[in-house]
Formats: C-alpha cells, sequence, structure tokens
C-alpha cells in the first residue's frame, strides 16, 4: 500500500512540475491557460486517492476530497474568466460582435 | 521525512516557473495565469503538508487557499477586463 500511495504523489507531483514548466515555456495568456487543469484536476485526484488509502487521520479524507472537490470545479471558472479578460483586453467587447471565423487548413 | 513531505516540497518548486513568469511576462494576463497556477500547487502542497506532520488543522489552510484563490482569480479577471 506504501508503495501506491508513493507512486501516486510521485504521479501528482511530476504533473504538477511539468504543467508549471509548461506555463512558463507557451507563448500566450490562451496557450498559458491550458496548463492550469492538470495540477487542479489530475495532481487533485492523485493526492485525495493517495490520502484514501494511506489515511491515517479521521477527517483528513473528508477534507482533502472537499478541496479537491473546490479545486476541480472552481479551476474552470477561473480559467473561463481570465480568458474572457484577455478577450476584452484584446477585443474590446464581450460576446464576440460577430462569428469568430474558424481557420480550415 | 516522508513521502508526503517530499512531495510538498515538489508542489514547492513548482513556484520556480511560475514565479518566473509572474515577474517576467510581458502581458499581465499572463502574469495571472501563472498566479493562478501557483495557487493550486500551493493549496496541494498544503494538503500533502497536513498528511505528512499529522495536523488536521492544516487541511483548513488548504481549503481557505483554495477557496481566496479562487475569490481573488475572479476580481483580478473582472478588474483587468474593465480597468486595465
Amino acid at each position: 500500500m506504501k508503495i501506491a500511495v508513493d507512486v501516486l504523489l510521485a504521479l501528482a507531483v511530476g504533473i504538477a512540475l511539468l504543467s508549471s514548466i509548461g506555463v512558463a515555456a507557451m507563448r500566450d495568456p490562451y496557450q498559458r491557460l491550458h496548463f492550469i487543469t492538470p495540477p487542479a484536476s489530475l495532481s487533485g485526484l492523485c493526492v485525495l486517492l493517495a490520502l484514501f488509502l494511506g489515511e491515517t487521520q479521521k477527517q483528513a479524507g473528508a477534507k482533502a476530497a472537499l478541496i479537491v472537490f473546490l479545486l476541480y470545479f472552481m479551476n474552470s471558472v477561473v480559467t473561463h474568466a481570465t480568458a474572457r479578460a484577455h478577450f476584452v483586453r484584446e477585443k474590446g467587447t464581450w460576446p464576440p460582435p460577430e462569428p469568430i471565423e474558424l481557420v480550415h487548413e | 521525512m516522508n513521502a508526503w513531505i517530499l512531495a510538498a516540497a515538489g508542489f514547492a518548486l513548482c513556484l520556480v516557473p511560475c514565479a518566473f513568469v509572474a515577474l517576467r511576462a510581458p502581458n499581465v494576463v499572463d502574469r495571472l495565469v501563472a498566479l493562478e497556477t501557483a495557487a493550486v500547487c500551493e493549496s496541494l502542497a498544503l494538503l500533502v503538508l497536513a498528511e505528512g506532520f499529522q495536523r488536521t488543522i492544516f487541511f483548513d489552510l488548504a481549503l481557505a487557499l483554495a477557496l481566496l484563490s479562487f475569490g481573488g482569480g475572479l476580481v483580478f479577471a473582472r478588474f483587468l477586463e474593465r480597468w486595465l
């Protein structure tokens, strides 16, 4: 069981590290925004599973589940708000006045 | 030193690229994205620290940080959208 906990923690840290490096490597805010989600969803889930497997405290599981739930669902709201803020700063209006043209290759 | 505290150190390491972006990025929205990523990583760091130190009260810190970073991110985004 301890090996499973260690593997899950290593996975969570690896995902978070790669995502933060991705935030630094990308060019514009739309690309960077994609890298908030993996730590909030996958890393959070891995930490939660590790807590349930190696749980030694009574209240830990419930509180950790609440925190991971909050991170998962609030992250999408904040990501949308940030993307909208960037769009308004670039284009000056929200919602877009005309349908956004798709690029056909 | 156990696996939980090592994991917390790993999550704390995630702050370095985020701090680099927050300090050096040309666009203010890039900085906000780095701040939000750092808040998520630090919430997870507090979560594993609570288990590592066997202190239930630390879970409340992670919960408070998750809630406040959500509110702060929304306020920052709205502020940047309207006034800056």
